[in-house]
């Protein structure tokens, strides 16, 4: 990788809110890629119907997510510092637990967390850009999750339509494509936009 | 004539724009709690839907989101 765009990963510091099928994976790619910094968040613990889609292990099953991700990664990427939070994240804790990062990924299960999120992000966050996801339930039909620019500080990726509720499965292949994509955006802001004078 | 842009899209109201935000999701059958609403860039707050009124030509995003993750 170029010296350049490495320095530029180190210095980052990239919140997830949501460690299920999207945010474990979008941890696991940031790791990967060198991101300085890791700000993770989620209240739940690993339960056996998580494993079809989602990075953790059978010997984990039981454990808080946030303890299993921080052990996953440092295997993954020792040099990565994570900072974990183990709570139901509402509008008045968003502000405060990720008011240091460079931008944020919106990893929820749920519309109504997804829209609170975005809608704290955009209106009482300024500056921060948000990558969100919405549409990647089902299976088959990869090319229909794209990444689309929303507005100056969103980032949207899915298909728009595909939810748990109308498609009743998710499935690791289409889950993962939303993760990659919305990894692969951060990425890009950080190198690109966020600190492109680095 | 009566229009706005949703989502870049022109979109026509035979009967006159919708007075609010929340008018207009009434009239596309979109549930509020899973919309984020930006008017020309701006983020509308959910709690502030029925009362932002809506003008002739805005630019309107909304993103829906569905569940899974």
């Amino acid at each position: 990788m170029p010296e350049t765009i490495k320095e530029k990963l180190g210095q980052a510091s990239v919140g997830i809110a949501g460690l299920g099928g999207l945010g474990s994976t979008v941890a696991a790619a940031l790791a990967r890629t060198g991101i300085g910094k890791l700000v993770i968040a989620d209240f739940d613990r690993v339960d056996s119907s998580n494993l079809n889609r989602q990075q953790y292990f059978t010997n984990q099953i039981g454990q808080p997510k946030v303890d299993t991700t921080i052990e996953n990664l440092r295997r993954i990427n020792p040099d990565v510092k994570v900072e974990g939070h183990c709570e139901r994240l509402n509008a008045d804790n968003v502000p405060e637990i990720f008011g240091g990062v460079d931008i944020i990924a919106e990893c929820f299960d749920t519309a109504q967390e997804k829209q609170m999120l975005v809608e704290t992000v955009l209106s009482r966050m300024e500056g921060l850009i948000i990558v969100s996801a919405s549409g990647l339930a089902g299976y088959g039909n990869s090319n229909a999750i794209e990444t689309r620019r929303v507005s100056r500080r969103h980032i949207l990726v899915g298909d728009g339509v595909s939810g748990i509720d109308s498609s009743g499965v998710l499935t690791a292949g289409r889950v993962w494509i939303a993760a990659a994509h919305q990894a692969n955006a951060i990425v890009e802001v950080i190198v690109d936009e966020i600190k492109s004078d680095v | 004539m009566a229009t706005l842009k949703i989502n870049g899209v022109e979109k026509e109201f035979a009967g006159g724009i919708p007075a609010t935000v929340a008018e207009l999701l009434g009239h596309l059958g979109i549930e509020a709690a899973t919309v984020v609403a930006e008017i020309d860039g701006e983020i509308i707050e959910r709690a502030r839907f029925s009362e932002t009124q809506l003008r002739q030509g805005q630019a309107i995003e909304l993103v829906r989101f569905v569940p899974g993750g």
